[in-house]
């Protein structure tokens, strides 16, 4: 149908040009802005390869959780806590190696697991940073701090240290 | 700026409230309840991830997460653009995709006086070319999770909130709506009857496999059955364990459209037409997986 075909280029090509005019006025600053084109400095040295990290994670089973890893990248995994088919909790291994601004919240921890600094950030996150390069984390928005910091303990933290 | 090229803030923000997507997708809700909720923002999405308040912190971990995104290496870009590739019909689809975006009351039904259903064997090799790229944007988004094939299993069988979604619209929209309930066998069957000439036919597959690492139409069947058999338990015991059925899911499509004269297999192929489940979900699911990447990395 020659007809229908020219409607449609004439209305798709007027109803871009209307999207570009409008998207091109209504375009706001926003607190995202400064980020939209950055990009991580890249680290001194190469992160670790991620499949690394899986075996110091507790252990799958513990206290009744059941342990499904979500993520593996260069540098960092991810794995969820679940009961019950819920999530409780995410856990988390990174490089922070060279990653000072991460780091240096550490200076000030009052807390300490198997000899590590231990720390809260924000409300649901309790970290510890092994042997100053890598950073445990375990995030919740049902448990507390306690529950959380008994966790880190679950971890092989002594390993990870000698990684 | 291309589509492809713009921060996951943005792709998430621009994402419609309100579609002929979103009103498929929340007709799905009874299949994994609860689990989708259609966030566009990307601030709630920190929230939604984080449960955190403090918006210094917030503000740290949306930056790390779009920088995260930015960088191409990571992966994470190139499982958006799987997605939207699976989505991308061109075409007639354009404009009516144009359409949906630009009104809530896109008439479907009157759409698909100018659909064509597809055969069986063309809607099965879609079907399998769709679970191909799942599987792919999944290894790029999340790489591959554990340390052997039953972890890698568990992550995907696993899947919540966007991906439980896009998981179901996939099995109701694109397998047991326009299929049946013998979609399974007939996706194997449709695998069996797979040639090089087929595959390479084939719009979506031939852009999707330029994304694969080392892989060219000649490794492509070998890719598709692999991946089919390892993920078809899955599928099934999901499908069975939500109910998904062609009756139900046909029922509430019927309900949205307002028009119970339609055939079956013009309004799956119509969805498939308008639908963009795989982008609409799939920009979710990244959006949410660098946040929680980010989270755990500051």
């Amino acid at each position: 149908m020659p007809n229908f075909q020219m409607v449609r280029r004439v209305v798709r090509s007027g109803l871009l040009a209307l999207l570009l005019a409008v998207s091109a006025c209504s375009k706001e600053p926003s607190r995202w802005d400064q980020a939209a084109t950055a990009t991580l400095p890249a680290p001194a040295a190469p992160k670790v390869e991620g499949a690394k990290l899986n075996s110091f994670f507790l252990a799958d089973g513990t206290d009744g959780y059941s342990r499904v890893f979500t993520q593996e990248k260069p540098g960092f995994v991810e794995a969820k806590l679940k009961k019950d088919g819920q999530e409780v909790a995410t856990l988390t291994i990174s490089d922070a190696s060279s990653d000072e601004a991460v780091k240096a919240k550490y200076a000030s921890a009052a807390d300490k697991v198997e000899s590590q600094p231990l720390v809260t950030v924000g409300k649901n996150q309790s970290a510890v940073l092994v042997n100053n390069k890598f950073q445990l984390k375990v995030s919740s928005q049902s448990l507390d701090a306690e529950a959380r910091k008994a966790l880190l303990a679950k971890f092989d933290i002594n390993g990870l240290a000698k990684l | 700026m291309s589509d492809s090229d713009k921060p996951i803030h943005l792709l998430l923000e621009e994402l419609p409230t309100t579609s002929m997507t979103t009103r498929l997708l929340h007709l799905l809700d009874y299949v994994v309840p609860g689990q989708w909720q259609n966030i566009t923002n990307f601030e709630q999405m920190v929230k939604q991830v984080t449960g955190e308040e403090d918006q210094s912190l917030i503000q740290q971990v949306g930056e790390r997460a779009i920088m995260l995104y930015n960088d191409p290496n990571n992966g994470y870009q190139k499982a958006v653009w799987i997605y939207q590739m699976l989505d991308d019909t061109g075409g007639m689809a354009g404009l009516a995709a144009l359409a949906d975006k630009l009104s809530s009351s896109f008439n479907f039904s009157k759409f698909l006086d100018d659909v064509t259903p597809k055969a069986d064997s063309v809607q099965a090799v879609d079907a399998v070319v769709k679970l191909v790229g799942e599987l792919c944007a999944f290894c790029y988004s999340n790489g591959m999770p554990g340390d052997s094939v039953g972890d890698f299993a568990a992550a995907f069988a696993n899947a919540e909130k966007e991906d439980a979604m896009r998981v179901a619209a996939f099995l109701a929209f694109d397998c047991v709506l326009p299929l049946g309930p013998d979609f399974l066998e007939k996706l194997t069957s449709g695998i069996a009857s797979l040639t090089d000439d087929t595959l390479s036919g084939n719009g979506r597959f031939s852009k999707i496999v330029s994304y694969l690492p080392s892989v060219d139409l000649f490794g492509a069947k070998e890719l598709i059955v692999n991946n089919f058999n390892a993920t078809k338990d899955v599928l099934a015991r999901f499908a069975a364990q939500h109910g998904i059925d062609q009756g139900s899911v046909f029922g509430r499509v019927q309900g949205i459209l307002g028009n119970a004269d339609q055939k079956l297999d013009y309004v799956a192929a119509g969805i498939d037409l308008v639908s963009n489940h795989f982008e609409h979900t799939g920009i979710q699911s990244v959006a949410r997986r660098v946040i929680s990447r980010a989270y755990g990395e500051i």
